[in-house]
């Protein structure tokens, strides 16, 4: 099963993993992870040392999820990535795509499962309008 | 080749800097200054590709980043600005010693880490990052703590050195 691990700026990453609990319950291997007050390389170690700790089983991979591309939670994710557990890093998180990473985490690898969420979190950024009638 | 802003940032390059101060700043260069990055493809590409495209990235060490800024055959071209951007004060102070010119030297990020104390919100300092602060003001360099444009920038000078080292 993938362990799953939010990087964001602030309190994003906290609060979409307790609402992504509130909706599905406790997740195990799921955990949120803020930038705030870190330096890259700090961040680097935290990423590691929590991957170690809890996404150590044989076979396990870890998704890194992160609010904004090209910032230091990115940076990091990226950094952190190489060596170790395998893992991917997923940029522009949203609520649908965690709930479906919860949903699919088991059925899916590490190759299929970023496409799948990718595609769901696009899927799920729209822009509501007036319902065209006739 | 005008240095637009020489900054102090242990996140490198990241929004403060790409959205903050390029926005501003318009530059045609962002200079990394780092041996270990600049040693460490992954790590180069990964800095590299979170500008805006705009932007030419360029992660050098140190010796490399002093021929970039400064007047040789290997300097980047006149009449382009850069942002230079170091991990520490130590190196910047390397570069200054290099003989790059630091009017001035914007102190963005140093976050809290082992033994460090708080100079200013968002500044943590050790002794090695007090004595390479002291030199760079000896060097002529002026000192401001500020994280993006239009927030308040804060002057390090040696008053505020001496004071946070006499409560030790």
């Amino acid at each position: 099963m993938l362990c799953g691990l939010v990087v964001t700026h602030g309190g994003i990453g906290k609060e979409l993993v307790r609402v992504v609990e509130l909706v599905l319950g406790p997740v195990p291997g799921l955990a949120a992870m803020t930038n705030s007050g870190k330096s890259v390389q700090d961040l680097i170690d935290e990423i590691r040392a929590w991957t170690a700790a809890n996404c150590g089983a044989p076979g396990d991979g870890l998704l890194l999820f992160i609010d904004d591309f090209g910032g230091s939670c990115a940076n990091a994710a990226q950094i952190a990535a190489i060596g170790g557990t395998p893992a991917r890093v997923l940029t522009g998180i949203n609520l649908a795509m965690l709930l479906d990473f919860v949903t699919w985490r088991d059925t899916l690898g590490l190759d299929e499962l970023p496409r799948r969420l990718v595609e769901k979190g696009r899927d799920a950024i729209t822009a509501l309008g007036p319902v065209q009638e006739g | 080749m005008p240095l637009l802003l020489a900054r102090i940032d242990d996140r490198f390059i990241h929004g403060q800097v790409t959205v903050g101060w390029c926005r501003k700043l318009e530059p045609d260069h962002i200079v990394l200054c780092n041996d270990e990055i600049a040693a460490d493809p992954w790590q180069r590409r990964v800095y590299a590709s979170s500008v805006p495209p705009r932007i030419r990235v360029w992660v050098r060490d140190r010796a490399d980043t002093a021929a970039l800024l400064g007047d040789g055959p290997e300097a980047l071209p006149a009449g382009e600005g850069a942002v230079l951007l170091t991990g520490g004060p130590a190196d910047m102070l390397d570069l200054a010693r290099r003989g790059v010119p630091l009017p001035a030297v914007n102190v963005g990020g140093m976050h809290i880490g082992g033994g460090k104390r708080e100079l200013l919100e968002s500044v943590y300092v050790d002794r090695t990052d007090v004595a390479s602060l002291r030199a760079l003001l000896a060097a002529g360099s002026r000192l401001t703590a500020q994280t993006v444009p239009g927030t308040r920038a804060v002057e390090i000078d040696r008053a505020l050195l001496d004071a946070l080292e006499e409560t030790r």
